[in-house]
């Protein structure tokens, strides 16, 4: 029923996408696409960092590179990763955007012009305003737009700015953000 | 204010029709964010845009410069540069020449790279560099080769690690000063290549899409990085053909870091590491 999950996080959600990767269903029948904010100087490493307790292969993606159900595609360090026609992967290069590249909103508008109402969008904890207006997109496009819970993020404002600037689907403890995506078709 | 698909057609037509630039084949989704990005900078809409393209050449030459992507360093993806210097440069080690290409070279550091590489490995006297990119701003700076140096201290650790420090042995530590081959003044915040550096190399404008090889030589290695990812599939198998053909045998194609050859050419080249060789 939908076709792809994307989730923006920075600051604060290393932990949290580590726990949904690692309780994901062996065989979900969707994509999800990882849009992650990293320090500055970590430029390697965070994949297998990541792949370590994921239960769905983590890759960084290749330009034009395919979207298949089941895999999780982090943007790269220092690309902006967009959803083009054709259910392909872009990469591109150009500017930050919001102090920041990988650029949550660019990832989470892009997806949302391709999937629209097909598309489940999550926001996690963050320092920065990055997302909010991605978020706000999927949910114009007539998607779900979920928002991990301020109270349990390390840091608030990037899912603060997200419930003011549009309103949400659902506001989710890590638990529930888990037993949703075991849920979804 | 958000461009639509009929605006980007729309835009790529216009273009069509007053020059020789084909925009039609790059890839959709950063071409618009591209084209909102010159539409906002100018506080223009894309009706006047187009207008003023029309009545001018100079404009349509400005926006061309405008639309692409220029983003850069010293030694960008210091893995890259440890491969060219332990298996990609080292089969060439006996040539008499060694003719290098770059492909999209924008403001010229992934050439002054090579070439301090090369210097390194006692090659660049024998080496012929030709580098080419679309836009002749970028052009202009890289024949100078002079830098920003404070917002650009990264190129220094890039330096580092690709020629002082030896991956494969991290004992081995290459004291290499970096005014062997650049003077960096603090306070007038600049990073200048040294002459010999800026006098090698041959710049040309040269556009990817529509033009042939401009060079009059074959390559050894052609380097083609964070080009390719601003084209569509079907173009960017039009341009592996072009380097595939003017490639000697055993030459290598050197593509960024997260760019691959996915479609009918990738059985006309061998993967060597990430890189590529022509069979
Ligand atoms: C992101 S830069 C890459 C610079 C360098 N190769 C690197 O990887 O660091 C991309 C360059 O491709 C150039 N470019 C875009 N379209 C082109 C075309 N059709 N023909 C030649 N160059 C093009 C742009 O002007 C820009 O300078």
């Amino acid at each position: 029923m939908y076709k792809a999950v994307i989730i923006g996080g920075s600051a604060g959600s290393f932990q949290v996408i580590t726990r949904i990767l690692s309780s994901m269903p062996p065989n979900f029948p969707l994509p999800v696409l990882l849009c992650l904010h990293r320090l500055k100087h970590v430029r390697s490493g965070f994949v297998e960092a990541l792949s370590i307790k994921s239960t769905l292969p983590v890759i960084e993606p290749m330009d034009k590179e395919q979207i298949k159900p089941g895999r999780a595609y982090l943007a790269p360090a220092n690309y902006h990763m967009y959803v083009e026609l054709g259910n392909k992967i872009a990469l591109s290069t150009e500017e930050v955007v919001n102090h920041s590249r990988p650029s949550i909103d660019l990832s989470f508008i892009t997806a949302a012009q391709i999937y629209r109402e097909k598309l489940i969008g999550i926001i996690l904890s963050g320092a920065n305003r990055d997302g909010a207006y991605g978020l706000k997109k999927v949910k114009d496009h007539g998607g779900i737009a979920i928002v991990q819970n301020p109270a349990e993020c390390q840091v608030k404002t990037m899912t603060e700015t997200s419930l003011k600037m549009t309103p949400v689907d659902h506001i989710f403890n890590t638990n529930d953000i888990i037993k949703y995506l075991q849920k979804v078709k | 204010m958000q461009i639509t698909d009929l605006d980007l057609q729309y835009f790529i037509s216009s273009i069509k029709s007053v020059s020789k630039y084909d925009l039609s084949n790059y890839s959709d989704k950063s071409l618009k964010r591209r084209l909102q990005k010159v539409l906002e900078d100018n506080s223009i809409n894309l009706m006047t845009l187009i207008n003023r393209m029309m009545g001018d050449r100079a404009v349509v030459e400005k926006t061309i410069r405008d639309i692409t992507v220029n983003t850069t360093e010293l030694f960008r993806d210091p893995t890259v540069w440890h491969l060219l210097r332990s298996r990609i440069l080292p089969r060439f080690k006996n040539n008499k020449t060694i003719n290098i290409w770059h492909a999209g070279c924008s403001t010229g550091q992934e050439v002054y790279s090579m070439m301090i590489l090369l210097n390194e490995m006692d090659m660049l006297e024998r080496a012929k560099i030709f580098a080419s990119d679309i836009n002749t701003d970028v052009l202009e700076t890289a024949k100078h080769g002079v830098y920003k140096y404070r917002f650009n201290l990264n190129y220094l650790d890039n330096f580092d690690k690709v020629i002082k420090q030896n991956p494969l042995n991290f004992e081995e530590y290459n004291d290499v000063p970096y005014e062997k081959y650049f003077d960096i003044d603090k306070q007038r915040d600049t990073l200048s290549m040294k002459q010999f550096m800026v006098d090698k190399p041959i710049f040309r404008k040269h556009d990817l899409v529509t033009e042939g090889n401009i060079f009059y030589s074959k390559f050894d290695i052609i380097l083609c990085r964070n080009v390719i990812i601003y084209f569509n599939y079907a173009l960017q198998n039009k341009v592996f053909e072009l380097f595939h053909s003017n490639l000697y045998p055993k030459g290598g194609l050197v593509l960024g870091m997260h760019e691959s050859i996915l479609g009918p050419w990738a059985n006309k080249f061998e993967r060597l590491g990430h890189a590529y060789v022509k069979k």
